[in-house]
């Protein structure tokens, strides 16, 4: 083999091992996203089927929210950070096996919490389980029967407000798969029609 | 050359790339018919919008606004990483040169992309003129035809896989892995090309020796087809190192299906569940039973690419459709009219007789009218 014609095979076999090289190293970050907690949940791990969206939060303490159709939609909106439907006539559908609620109110001071909810009725499923935390701290338990509307009463302590910010996270651990092998992230449990913060 | 020869080239020419123009304009006169006929009272401008459903939204905003960023701008899970980056990106910088809709220039770059991948198809369609014709029609005026002349990837995808079957079948390795490069960048299933050329190289070595022994130093020895099988899947791995840096996760593309509710499960059972999912009364088939069947027929088509020892694009189609149906049966029609080696396929079967042939071009061309106003008319199973 003449020398010209040596050197270019070697520089195609150096240049088809650069490549391999490459593509090791964008394999390798693609095993080791640089990623947020969030998004590793949602996204990666599936351990949670609700991805909090960036929301402002803004309320004002014993102000009653309409999440129905016929309620502020848009303001509405900016408490719900993820695992939520759409407003209807009848409230907004969870979506999943976790929803969340955001509100900012303010300096640290223990609140009662007022929600109003109703029970999805699909699939003969029975009563629905509700789960619910302030930031991470359980603070009560909830069971819905299906196509019953409920007003639940909850405590939030001082404790559960961090920043000035509320984080409320609705638990459904008998969230109702709504046809055969749709994905958990699609379940339905409640409908949240309202919900109202005030000092206790 | 003598006079005769040279004139039955030139008539073989222009048949070549006459007859897909009569095609493109008769397709275009069918589609534009049926949006008049669907929606009479919208202004003739909106033709290209009305055609522009469900993924060609998405694509008109990824040539527009490129990808998002986390969290989405519209504070929506499903992101558009899953979108493949080659067409919306090559529609959105044309667009950015012509002073026209993005959504107007997406079909215009399609129907001239089409174009082009029917007349490259010529070789692979044996040069049979019947399946040519067939062939033509199915892509430019068939019943899908809106899937290849509308701002859809599909076509571009067409394209890519004739290119490297045409250039697989010179044995042009490295250029076949080229266009694979510019396929893995154009659909997720695109990368599954690689394997084809490594199949294709493999054949030939049986072939040319006679022998598998010494099969692995004889490809290793050949430098253009190691080069090969690391372009072949460049595209992929350009966009995977584009996410990493965009999001902080090179697989987003995959990641980000679970927004839209893709579960990863056996694709026998999507394939059965599907076949039997009955419409709750009527004789008309299912959205759920079309996909399957769709599905079904790759498959059968699959095999009369194995049949016919075409294993470089049997591997291809085989891969093509067990990876999307291991996440469900969504889109599966449109990825199956999608495939040139199983559309092609399908049309030197239809050709091998004159009364099929004729009855074939009459049910595609009267198909594509009634199966455009089940696109303008929202059918799911078109999806």
């Amino acid at each position: 083999m003449p020398l010209s014609s040596r050197s270019k095979v070697v520089a195609i076999y150096a240049l088809a091992a650069l490549l391999a090289a490459a593509e090791l190293v964008v394999f390798w970050q693609a095993l080791h996203p640089n990623v947020s907690d969030n998004y590793r949940a949602y996204y990666i791990t599936r351990s949670t089927t609700c991805l909090p969206q960036p929301v402002t939060a803004d309320y004002a303490l014993g102000e009653t929210v309409d999440f129905t159709s016929a309620g502020d939609r848009d303001a509405a909106r900016e408490l719900l950070p993820c695992g939520w439907e759409s407003p209807n006539d009848d409230g907004r559908q969870s979506l999943g096996e976790t929803s969340r609620m955001r509100f900012a109110v303010g300096p640290q001071q223990d609140l009662e919490l007022e929600l109003v909810l109703k029970g999805i009725n699909l699939n003969d499923a029975g009563n629905r389980d509700i789960r619910l935390f302030a930031g991470e701290e359980p603070i009560g338990q909830a069971l819905l029967g299906p196509e019953a509307t409920e007003t639940f009463r909850f405590s939030v302590p001082a404790s559960a407000i961090k920043d000035g910010y509320l984080d409320l996270r609705l638990d459904f651990p008998n969230a109702i798969e709504t046809s055969p092998g749709i994905h958990n992230t699609y379940w339905r449990s409640v409908k949240l029609i309202s919900a109202r913060l005030s000092p206790a | 050359m003598d006079a005769t020869l040279l004139q039955q080239k030139d008539r073989l020419t222009s048949f070549v790339l006459l007859l897909p123009l009569g095609f493109l304009l008769l397709g275009t006169a069918i589609r534009f018919l049926a949006f008049r006929y669907q929606v009479p009272d919208e202004p003739f401008i909106r033709y290209f919008d009305e055609l522009c459903r469900w993924d060609c939204d998405w694509y008109v905003l990824m040539a527009e606004g490129g990808y998002h960023q986390f969290p989405t701008p519209n504070r929506s899970n499903a992101a558009n990483w899953a979108f493949f980056p080659l067409y919306p990106m090559l529609v959105g910088i044309i667009a950015k040169l012509i002073p026209l809709p993005t959504v107007v220039v997406g079909s215009l770059v399609s129907l001239c992309v089409a174009y082009a991948a029917t007349v490259l198809a010529w070789p692979l369609l044996g040069r049979d003129r019947k399946a040519y014709a067939l062939y033509a029609t199915f892509i430019l005026s068939g019943p899908v035809s809106f899937y290849f002349t509308t701002f859809f990837t599909e076509v571009m995808f067409v394209l890519l896989t004739t290119m490297v079957f045409r250039t697989l079948g010179n044995k042009d390795y490295l250029a076949a892995s080229g266009f694979a490069a510019l396929l893995s960048a154009t659909r997720i299933v695109g990368v599954f090309v690689a394997i084809s050329i490594g199949m294709q190289a493999l054949v030939d070595y049986r072939r040319t020796h006679g022998t598998w022994r010494g099969v692995v130093w004889g490809i290793l020895s050949q430098h253009k087809l190691v080069l090969a099988i690391f372009v072949a899947p460049l595209g992929l791995f350009v966009y995977m190192a584009f996410l990493n840096y965009w999001v902080g996760d090179g697989l987003a593309f995959s990641h980000v299906q679970r927004a839209w509710g893709r579960q990863f499960d056996n694709p026998a059972i999507y394939l059965w569940r599907g076949l039997t999912n009955f419409p709750s009364e009527g004789f008309r088939l299912s959205p759920s039973q079309i996909l399957a069947l769709s599905a079904c027929a790759g498959l059968a088509l699959t095999g009369v690419l194995a049949w016919r020892r075409q294993w470089a694009a049997a591997i291809l189609a085989l891969l093509a459709i067990i990876v999307p149906l291991m996440a469900g049966l969504a889109s599966m029609l449109r990825f199956m009219t999608g495939m040139a080696p199983l559309t092609i396929t399908l049309m030197t079967l239809l050709a091998r007789y004159n009364w099929l042939f004729i009855l074939s071009m009459l049910v595609m061309l009267v198909g594509a009218w009634f199966t455009t106003l089940a696109w303008l008319g929202g059918n799911i199973a078109l999806v």
